[in-house]
């Protein structure tokens, strides 16, 4: 037990124990009674009073149980505390998961709000000094939220009542679990000095607590000693089916046609049939009857892991919409329950030849199933690509360079057939001759059905490639293909001349036309944009500068964001899971814009495994899971102190009355 | 000794005893344990020779002795004179003192009535005997007399008397047992009536009430009040008399300790009595006179 103001006790002590002897000396105010003769109540009272004044002190439990009484209240102006934690003050953070497996209801009423309550518990035993107390030491703390991205909800106080706010402020997201940004801040807000010398204890190390269900993703990278930190594990099972998977995308032979992948997760120790809907818009469309397989043990022969089932849809839909998975079983996390897509509409692609003549490129791409195609000398693409309020973009899908450097390039997906553009990060380092090709990746969508067997060129360019691009097809000292992604475009490089190679001879080359234009205009677009996982920012580019939009999400709408200079907008508020949808407020005199979706999905199996872990292993040492539910450290002693000083005084009025009865 | 006023009725003795008491108390007497020189002829022996029946001794004849007493019968056969004497037979005194001061007023119920009552039977036993009764009342002194009364015809102004007296003043014992005993009233029975709360001591003024002049009585008179303080709190007690103040408290230990005192008082009282001669005895003035003077009183010999 530890008294937080023994001296302001003590000095009330001094006061109040000799006011309340003397309070026993002094005289009563006394009823007047007339009696016949004082005589023999006089030698009573002497009796009585043998040895006065202590004889009247002695044997007398009146003054004892006042002094009784009177103790408690002073001990209780101590402000004793049980236990706990004692020694100088310190720092503590508490850290509190809030990722998607934090939202399981398996306690109730959910993880997040369990951890919460602990971390209040928690914040009500830090020590606080008595309101009488002339020290200032006390603990400081802060509190962190963390899922993906971590979040300070308060900075270092010791101000209850302002933690428990910032606690209570804490919502669930549905992003991952992120721990090594929640401890870097933590440490850099712990490193920063502090600005009372009083508080001699607080240059230690803040304490790290963390309330989590122990499914962290980056615990690897976590460096921290682990006496500095407490984990407190929250969750009890980890009964889950979620969709860890979801992928949606239109035929390339027949856009009209959509197909739907998704995986199923069990992550329940047995078999689980549950049903798997597939909605457009909200309109259910299909149910699949799935039997998941029992998630295998930590000790099973697969290293563990859930029990997945792909299952697959094909649909015809030809506009736009939103195609959600869900699965029907019900479960303690509602999160990974279902996926979203958002699926644009079929569209027949829009082709920009610039050439100065190449009959065999024009010939093949015509052969392709194009909405337009047009052709272009160099002057005039160069002509055009020059006015600013003729926009490439919006009108071409694809624009096929044939030995053509461009000055400029705009936003867009090209082919470029030649020397490749300048500003790409791709350089030249020389030409070489007489390559053939010496391996390809056929399984890549541009090279589908394509054999580059016999593919020889006379000339071609070696390119010095960055890192981050794609090899589809080497020649024997340089890429024969690549696909290189700068700017918001994509760049599908052959650096070579069309006419100085064999490959117009090859039917690949017609092949390898109608795959290219086919992947770049489908599979680079608003549609991987739209598809994103929670906490990923949305990104909306082409707004004219300080435009604003209006952002609507699944558990909010119309918060207002700007466009920048640039003319783009990112909003990184994706923390839950659904459809977000964006609309562009019109320009001046413009009709409104109809709203671009965006499909934020957990899609994260690690995540949607809830089982609660009770070990962590943090800089390579096993952390355990603190035994017990949290219950209050500092239990303050004054009520207990002050009831027994009530009772005490109700003990002394009874033995007074009876004493006082003849 | 107050006078009556003519103007005021005069008190009735049934104001102090019932008829049917008093029609009891005509059967009484009172006793006295010792052979007392009386004043007149009586109805009691005395040491003295006299005129009686009772035939007590003979002496020699000398000149001037009353013929009608010499015993012929001897001068027959002795030829002397010897002269026949005869225990002579006195009346008896019996003198009540009665406590006036303030201190009787105090209780419920009153000490003073109960010692008026009680003086009053005792006078009427002794009237209708025919006994000398002196009537004293006393506080700071004797401050009222009756004396020398004999014979029914003194019933009323005995009642008069006593119903007149105020008691008032404080008490002063010994100079009232002084007065009394200088006053030479003649000896006999002394009944003392008082409450003996006398913060001076009685055991001087008693010593002069004690010898071969008086057979005493000792008769104390206290309040249920005094006898068992019925009240409780934070006090002071003011002495009627001399207003003396005394602060208590009162608690179980210190009404244990007032009895304790009490009884100890009374029985040293009852102690110093018994050692000289004199019978002690303790009224409540709750009790009733006529139970007190019938049963106790014959008790202890007082009465027969």
């Amino acid at each position: 037990m530890q008294f937080l103001t023994p001296w302001i006790a003590l000095l009330a002590g001094l006061v109040a124990v000799p006011l309340l002897l003397l309070l026993y000396f002094l005289k009563l105010k006394r009823r007047e009674l007339i009696v016949s003769s004082t005589l023999l109540w006089k030698r009573a009272v002497q009796d009585l009073q043998v040895n006065a004044p202590f004889q009247r002190l002695r044997k007398n439990i009146l003054l004892f149980l006042q002094l009784l009484m009177l103790f408690a209240l002073l001990l209780a102006l101590a402000a004793p505390i049980l236990s706990l934690m004692s020694g100088r003050a310190r720092r503590h953070v508490l850290l509190i998961d809030r990722s998607a497996s934090m939202s399981a209801t398996d306690v109730e009423p959910s993880r997040l709000e369990e951890a919460k309550r602990q971390a209040k518990v928690y914040v009500e035993s830090l020590r606080d000094p008595g309101f009488l107390s002339f020290r200032g030491a006390r603990d400081q703390t802060m509190v962190i939220a963390f899922d993906k991205h971590s979040k300070v909800m308060c900075n270092f106080t010791a101000d209850k009542r302002q933690l428990i706010a910032a606690i209570e402020r804490i919502e669930a997201g549905h992003g991952a679990s992120l721990l090594a940004e929640a401890i870097m801040v933590a440490q850099a807000f712990s490193l920063a000095p502090d600005d009372q010398p009083a508080n001699e204890g607080l240059q230690e190390a803040a304490k790290l607590i963390l309330f989590s269900d122990g499914r962290i993703a980056d615990l690897d990278q976590i460096m921290v000693s682990t006496d500095e930190l407490t984990f407190h594990s929250i969750g009890e099972s980890g009964k889950n089916v979620g969709v860890t998977a979801m992928r949606a995308r239109r035929l390339y032979e027949n856009p009209e046609e959509v197909e739907v992948f998704a995986t199923v997760a069990n992550y329940n120790a047995e078999p689980v049939t549950t049903d798997v809907q597939l909605s457009v818009n909200d309109d259910v469309r299909a149910v699949k009857s799935v039997s998941l397989p029992a998630a295998k043990g930590e000790d099973g022969s697969d290293a563990g892991g859930p029990g997945k089932v792909a299952v697959n849809f094909s649909l015809s839909y030809a506009e736009a919409g939103v195609l959600t998975v869900r699965q029907l079983q019900s479960d303690s996390l509602a999160s990974d329950d279902a996926a979203w897509a958002v699926l644009a509409p079929p569209k027949r692609l829009t082709a920009l030849l610039v050439t100065g003549g190449n009959k065999v490129l024009e010939l093949a791409l015509k052969a392709c199933p194009l909405a337009g195609l047009d052709i272009m000398t160099p002057s005039q693409f160069d002509d055009a690509n020059d006015l600013s309020d003729f926009s490439i973009e919006q009108r071409y899908d694809v624009i096929v360079l044939d030995n053509h450097l461009s000055a400029r390039t705009l936003r867009c997906r090209y082919l470029v057939f030649g020397r490749p553009p300048s500003n790409i990060d791709v350089s030249v380092s020389q030409e070489l001759e007489h390559q053939v090709v010496v391996d390809w990746r056929p399984k890549h969508a541009v090279l589908k059905y394509v054999n580059l067997m016999n593919l020889y060129t006379q000339k071609c360019y070696k390119l010095d490639l960055p890192r981050d691009a794609e090899l589809l097809a080497e020649f024997n000292e340089s890429p024969a293909l690549a696909l290189v992604r700068r700017n918001g475009s994509v760049f599908l490089l052959a650096p070579f001349d069309v006419l100085s190679s064999t490959w117009p001879f090859e039917p690949s080359f017609v092949l390898f036309c109608y795959n290219a234009v086919s992947f770049l205009g489908m599979q680079v677009g608003q549609n991987q944009d739209a598809n994103l996982l929670v906490g990923d920012p949305i990104v909306v580019d082409g707004l004219a500068s300080g435009q604003s939009a209006l952002v609507d999400g699944p558990d909010f709408s119309g918060s207002e964001i700007k466009a920048n200079y640039s003319g783009s907008i990112r909003f990184p508020g994706t923390e839950h899971v659904g459809v977000y949808g964006v609309r562009a407020e019109p320009a001046a005199g413009g009709a409104a814009g109809e709203a671009r979706l965006f499909a934020v999905n957990l899609l994260d199996a690690a995540e949607s495994n809830i089982e609660p872990v009770r070990e962590i292993t943090v800089s390579g040492t096993l952390v355990q899971a603190e035994a017990g539910v949290l219950s209050r450290a500092n239990l303050p002693l004054w009520p207990f102190l002050v009831g027994l000083a009530l009772l005490v005084a109700c003990l002394e009025w009874l033995i007074y009355n009876g004493k006082m009865r003849i | 000794m107050e006078k009556t006023k003519a103007t005021t009725p005069r008190k009735r003795l049934t104001d102090l005893l019932d008829p049917e008491f008093m029609n009891r108390l005509d059967a009484l007497d009172v006793l006295s344990r010792k052979i007392l020189q009386g004043k007149l002829q009586g109805e009691r022996r005395s040491k003295r020779r006299g005129q009686s029946v009772e035939f007590a001794d003979h002496r020699p004849y000398v000149a001037g002795d009353d013929l009608r007493f010499v015993d012929w019968n001897i001068y027959g056969r002795l030829e002397q004179l010897f002269l026949k004497l005869f225990i002579e037979e006195q009346d008896l005194t019996v003198h009540v003192m009665a406590d006036a001061s303030a201190s009787m007023s105090v209780g419920e119920p009153s000490k003073e009535l109960f010692i008026k009552k009680l003086a009053a039977a005792l006078g009427y036993v002794s009237l209708v005997n025919n006994n000398r009764v002196s009537l004293s009342m006393f506080a700071d002194g004797v401050v009222g007399q009756l004396a020398n009364m004999r014979g029914r015809n003194y019933l009323h102004q005995m009642a008069d008397f006593l119903l007149t007296a105020q008691c008032d003043g404080i008490s002063q014992f010994e100079t009232a047992c002084r007065q009394i005993a200088s006053a030479r009233i003649g000896s006999g029975v002394m009944i003392v009536l008082s409450d003996f709360l006398f913060k001076e001591g009685y055991d001087a003024a008693l010593r002069r009430l004690i010898g071969r002049q008086y057979d005493l009585y000792v008769i104390q008179v206290l309040s249920p009040q005094e006898l068992s303080p019925d009240f409780g709190g934070d006090l002071k007690l003011i002495d009627i008399e001399d207003a003396d103040a005394a602060e208590i408290t009162v608690s179980a230990a210190l009404a244990k300790y007032y009895k304790r005192n009490l009884t100890a008082y009374c029985n040293e009282l009852k102690d110093f009595c018994t050692r000289r001669g004199a019978v002690y005895a303790l009224a409540n003035s709750a009790d009733s006179v006529e139970s007190l003077v019938l049963n106790y009183l014959r008790r202890i010999r007082l009465l027969r």
